[in-house]
């Protein structure tokens, strides 16, 4: 067969904050710099990121410190962090928020013209700089426009099927042109992956579309080591309705400002599990509170529990909850007069590529940075520290990549192996008879949600993995799409992903059932509570010999020992 | 159980490698509670046909990715509530390139926007850190939230009809995010101007559209770089120039050709028992060019028992210096204005051209209010406010509209509609004459391409987005085309005239008046 070959110094798998920020560093070289995205530059779900980024800038909190930012991420995340990216990440994090200014960003002022900086969970300070409640949105066109500016080469709606390498190093990656149907291969000396997380990998999400955990489910084939698969943090207050946006993001704000949250009798159910805190306690506490009254049978029809704030002031709702209140009032419901139904909704991976200091996996040639990335948050991330990690090792990733190219042998392709993988991913579109991809992936998302998700035990996650097992096999044989043409052919994309999506739920599973404790994000009926003396390790996910295997490693601690030591 | 009731949806399906046109394909969906439109194209995509194609990213009108029109309107799916007693029909976004079905290829307008310098241009990085106001940036921010999801762009009438020459309302509100950039050092406005600054007609449909941004693009960008072309001799066009020096001069936007309304008319026109009292203010065009509209207008609040004062040394609303740019001409009418209007002492002033009241409504308490005068101290009403929602349609006389046996089709003009929020009480009064058959046509709120000065200084571009819309009014045949608007009434009889047509132009109170008066039209 043949394919187009697109050939380019380093090509960036991604254009959200991560992606862009990359592309932006590479290109301080003179190279020629590629960026390819599943959706649209500018579409992201960076875009959704509404509270904000943290810097230690000490605005308002002048006794503010990189030191307390990573003693303050540390200890959120229980300590699983690599603590050498916490450093950098801290030290880092204001230098990429001036950048993001220089770039032309504009975040919301103190009354002395100063960044302004608003609290958030867990934080000792007042750190999180924003824009209004679009922060993430504020990021992402001003990188876009930091992008138009150096007139860095886009291609919209490019999916990545595999990372191609050659001996030990990666060479480039294989795409299928969602407009056109057509196979390409961009060839590469330095690859920066940045596909971001894999909340669609459940039922019921806070993330868009595109977040189906490609990015790990490729560096895993590459030979790529993985790490903290296990830690996954659900938010507490998704919205239930309507279908389409079910998980969508209910700000904690809404709850800070005090709002009450009621089962379906209209009990004020935190007081049975923490009378103290009540609505405020900590995030996968109130997570797991509202799930068991949806399981015990006190939901709403609609799998919710009610978040009320209509006895709070009209003016207050008004003034401090716009965007809740108007993003309601769009599907018809005024939050002034009634309720929101809301979920626990899947937030993000904390785990994912392992990576080093410069943003270097353990494949030469490929980076990573952003939600896919590993090992910066631990086993809990901070609100506002993912829009951080994404400029602050994008940058470091983009700079690595460059440096990596310029003196890089240039690339050759295996063909072979470039033939197999088109072979697997024309497979199911010229299957003419099984499963729906739709279907499959309704399954498993409902699979996970039941059995990998806030809860989890030794027999739901055998379940799962039993489950996803068997699928696997199935799927590889049997899934086909209706859909023939291949230009714009969302059903074959699906299907692929679908692929994906198992890969990156069984290293879920796996690593889930191995860490026998409760740490972090990572809830487990069966051992509740904190096994600092057999767990206090990281667990690492690679292929060896054709097979997932597990390992544990020791936590990088440095400035920030944990409590028990 | 009730059967689940359906909605019907009929969505475009093209696929260029195959098809040589589009065609529509209907779905039924069953109806759930606050069903988005893109739950029902989900819905088909999962259980009905997985040929769909259709964008979505982020699902909550934060990425703009699934823009379509819905039902003749751009919006996004995610963001659109379904209405159970409605049908849908779904296409992709207008004036752009179809990947396939729904999909659009938006390179471009992403071309024409990447080639405005749109990012931020400083000669040199500033200290850190870097000072800046909450007031400097608050203009910025509100124009810097936009999602790119062109809905603007794929509605703006201009778009259609300016094909390359106009990069959209996009590209105005990004080069306005960077004028109103402290930090910015880039010359945006002159870019501004050479790039379509004037062919913005104010219809303002780039704000309907802009859900949930509710960005104000043609107000906040279009007419604040229009604002800042004036002040550095950028601005207005050679065609408004004629407009701003005859205001100059003479107080009024046009010169004088025949015996004006106010020459025409006593100072108050006295009626029996008289059920309230108002000021008409009639605008240059209707004193000036249109009398007979004027009279008509008077006639109508005769008949309803309305005594009206007729300002004779009234002076222009200014509109056409708001809409254009030229801000200081403006302050001084607004000034003289309400001085002369307080002096008569009259508390509601009533008028019917839309592009006044509209101006009187929003831009002269502005002015007042920049100008440390107190606010004015009369209620201003668009006429057909004023007979359905203040007179009342209880007191309304209906006894003596005589049958008017003629079709007619309405034009709601952009300033009425949009700008005033007033769509209802022209239909409900044309609904009143006996024997009217009304026809109520779906692009009804479409430009007719007057305003915004692009009448006075893009006048082939003006025809051409008139052209469509005479079109779109005249496919149903109608014997008169109504309206309520002097500058609209004008462009349409120009269009009507040029396209040898026998429709009629006339104005809502045109044909009150010739019911009260028994006329026959046809």
């Amino acid at each position: 067969m043949t394919f187009e070959i697109i050939d380019t110094d380093v090509l960036v798998v991604g254009a959200g904050g991560a992606g862009c920020r990359a592309a932006i560093a590479s290109s301080e070289a003179d190279l020629d710099i590629t960026v390819i995205t599943k959706d649209i530059l500018g579409k992201a779900h960076t875009v959704m990121a509404e509270g904000g980024i943290n810097a230690a800038l000490a605005n308002l909190d002048p006794d503010d410190l990189c030191e307390i930012h990573g003693r303050d991420t540390c200890s959120a995340g229980a300590f699983l962090n690599n603590q050498n990216l916490v450093e950098i990440l801290v030290e880092d994090a204001p230098k990429r928020v001036y950048d993001l200014e220089n770039f032309g960003a504009i975040f919301s002022r103190t009354p002395d013209g100063l960044i302004m900086q608003r609290p958030f969970g867990h934080q000792t300070y007042r750190r999180t700089c924003y824009a209004g409640d679009r922060t993430g949105h504020e990021v992402l066109a001003t990188l876009t426009e930091e992008l138009r500016r150096r007139e860095i080469n886009i291609i919209d709606e490019v999916f990545a099927t595999s990372l191609l390498t050659k001996e030990t190093r990666v060479v480039g990656i294989s795409v299928v042109d969602i407009r056109t149907g057509n196979f390409k291969v961009f060839r590469a000396p330095s690859v920066i992956m940045a596909a971001g997380g894999a909340g669609r990998i459940y039922d019921v999400t806070t993330n868009a579309q595109a977040d189906v955990g490609s990015g790990y489910a490729l560096a895993y084939k590459a030979g790529v080591e993985l790490i903290d698969m296990e830690q996954f943090q659900f938010h507490p207050t998704g919205a239930a309705i309507p279908p389409a946006a079910r998980g969508r993001l209910v700000t904690e704000g809404v709850r800070g400002e005090g709002g009450i949250l009621l089962n379906k009798v209209g009990e004020r159910f935190m007081i049975r599990y923490n009378p103290r805190s009540m609505e405020l306690a900590g995030r996968d506490e109130v997570a797991r509170s509202i799930a068991t009254e949806i399981r015990e049978g006190r939901g709403t029809e609609n799998e919710a529990v009610y978040l009320d704030v209509s006895f709070l002031p009209t003016k207050i709702i008004e003034e401090r909850l716009p965007t809740m209140l108007e993003d309601f009032l769009d599907i018809g419901i005024d939050i002034r007069n009634e309720p929101m139904e809301v979920t626990p909704t899947a937030h993000h991976v904390m785990g994912g590529i392992k990576i080093d200091a410069s943003a270097a996996t353990n494949l030469p040639g490929l980076y990573a940075a952003g939600e896919v990335a590993g090992g910066v948050h631990g086993g809990n991330r901070l609100g506002g520290n993912a829009l951080a990690a994404g400029q602050v090792f994008g940058k470091i990733a983009g700079g690595s990549a460059a440096k990596y190219a310029a003196t890089a042998q240039s690339p050759s392709l295996n063909r072979r192996a470039i033939n197999e993988e088109y072979e697997r991913v024309m497979a199911p579109l010229q299957r003419e008879d099984g499963l729906s991809p739709s279907m499959e992936t309704k399954q498993l998302q409902r699979v996970m949600w039941d059995r990998a998700g806030l809860f989890r035990n030794e027999q739901d996650l055998n379940a799962a993995l039993q489950f996803i097992n068997d699928h696997q096999k199935q799927i590889t044989s049997q899934l086909a799409v209706r859909n023939k043409a291949t230009r714009y052919n969302t059903e074959w994309i699906n299907a692929l992903e679908l692929q994906d999506m198992l890969l990156v739920a069984e290293m879920f599973v796996r690593s889930a059932l191995l860490r026998k404790e409760s740490r972090g994000a990572h809830y487990r009926t069966d051992y509740p509570s904190l096994d600092n003396k057999n767990w206090f390790t990281n667990i690492m996910v690679a292929k060896h010999n054709g097979k997932m295997t597990l390992q544990n490693t020791s936590v990088v601690v440095t400035k920030w020992p944990p409590p028990w030591t | 159980m009730a059967k689940k009731q359906k909605v019907q949806f009929r969505i475009q399906r093209f696929n260029p490698d195959i098809d040589d046109e589009p065609t529509y394909v209907t779905f039924k969906v069953p109806y759930s509670d606050r069903q988005g439109v893109l739950d029902a194209l989900h819905y088909i995509f999962q259980n009905l046909d997985s040929t769909l194609a259709y964008r979505w990213n982020c699902r909550t009108g934060q990425c703009g990715s699934c823009a379509i029109d819905i039902n003749g309107i751009p919006g996004l799916a995610c963001r659109t509530v379904v209405d159970p007693s409605k049908q849908y029909t779904l296409e992709p976004l207008f004036n752009f390139p179809i990947i396939r079905d729904l999909v659009v290829d938006l390179g471009p307008g992403f071309r024409r926007l990447e080639k405005l310098r749109p990012y931020l241009e400083r000669t040199s990085a500033p200290d850190r850190p870097e000072k800046l106001t909450r007031e400097e940036i608050s203009a910025a921010m509100e124009l810097r939230s936009c999602i790119e999801c062109f809905s603007c762009y794929a509605a703006c009438p201009a778009v259609a009809s300016a094909k390359q020459e106009f990069p959209g309302p996009i590209a105005m509100r990004e080069l306005a995010s960077f004028e109103f950039d402290p930090r910015d050092q880039g010359d945006r406005v002159q870019l501004a101007v050479t790039s379509g600054l004037y062919d913005c007609t104010s219809c303002g449909i780039c704000k309907e559209v802009c859900i949930p941004k509710h960005i104000d693009t043609r107000r906040t960008a279009v007419e604040g770089l229009r604002a800042l072309a004036v002040e550095r001799g950028m601005g207005p066009l050679e065609g408004h120039q004629g407009f701003i020096k005859q205001i100059e001069s003479t107080g009024y936007a046009v010169d004088v050709k025949s015996t004006p309304l106010t020459d025409q008319l006593p100072d108050v026109i006295d009626v029996d028992d008289p059920v309230d009292e108002v000021l008409f203010y009639p605008g240059c065009l209707i004193n000036l060019r249109i009398q007979q509209v004027g009279l008509n207008v008077v006639e109508v609040l005769k008949r309803n028992k309305v005594r009206v004062h007729i300002p004779k040394d009234f002076v222009c609303c200014t509109s056409v210096a708001f809409r254009t740019g030229a801000r200081a001409i403006a302050s001084e009418m607004v000034i003289q204005n309400t001085d002369y209007f307080r002096k008569l002492g009259v508390n509601k002033v009533v008028g019917l051209c839309p592009g006044c009241m509209s101006t009187i409504k929003q831009d002269w308490p502005i002015i007042l209010h920049e100008k440390d005068k107190p606010p004015y101290d009369f209620e201003p009403f668009d006429i057909n406010e004023y007979l359905v929602d203040q007179l009342g349609f209880e007191r309304f006389n209906q006894q003596d509209l005589k049958p008017l046996p003629i079709r007619v089709v309405y034009h709601d003009p952009c300033h009425l509609n949009r700008h005033q929020g007033i769509s209802e009480e022209p239909r409900k009064l044309l609904r009143m004459i006996p024997k009217i058959e009304f026809i109520d046509v779906e692009d009804s709120d479409r430009c007719c391409g007057a305003g915004g000065g692009v009448r006075a200084g893009r006048r082939e571009l003006s025809q051409e987005i008139a052209r469509i819309k005479y079109e779109i009014l005249s496919e149903v045949k109608p014997d008169v085309i109504a309206t309520s608007c002097s500058f609209c009434f004008i462009q349409l009889v120009d269009v009507v005239k040029n396209s040898n047509s026998d429709i009629r132009v006339m104005n809502i109170t045109d044909l009150l008046a010739a019911s009260y008066r028994g006329e026959s039209l046809k």
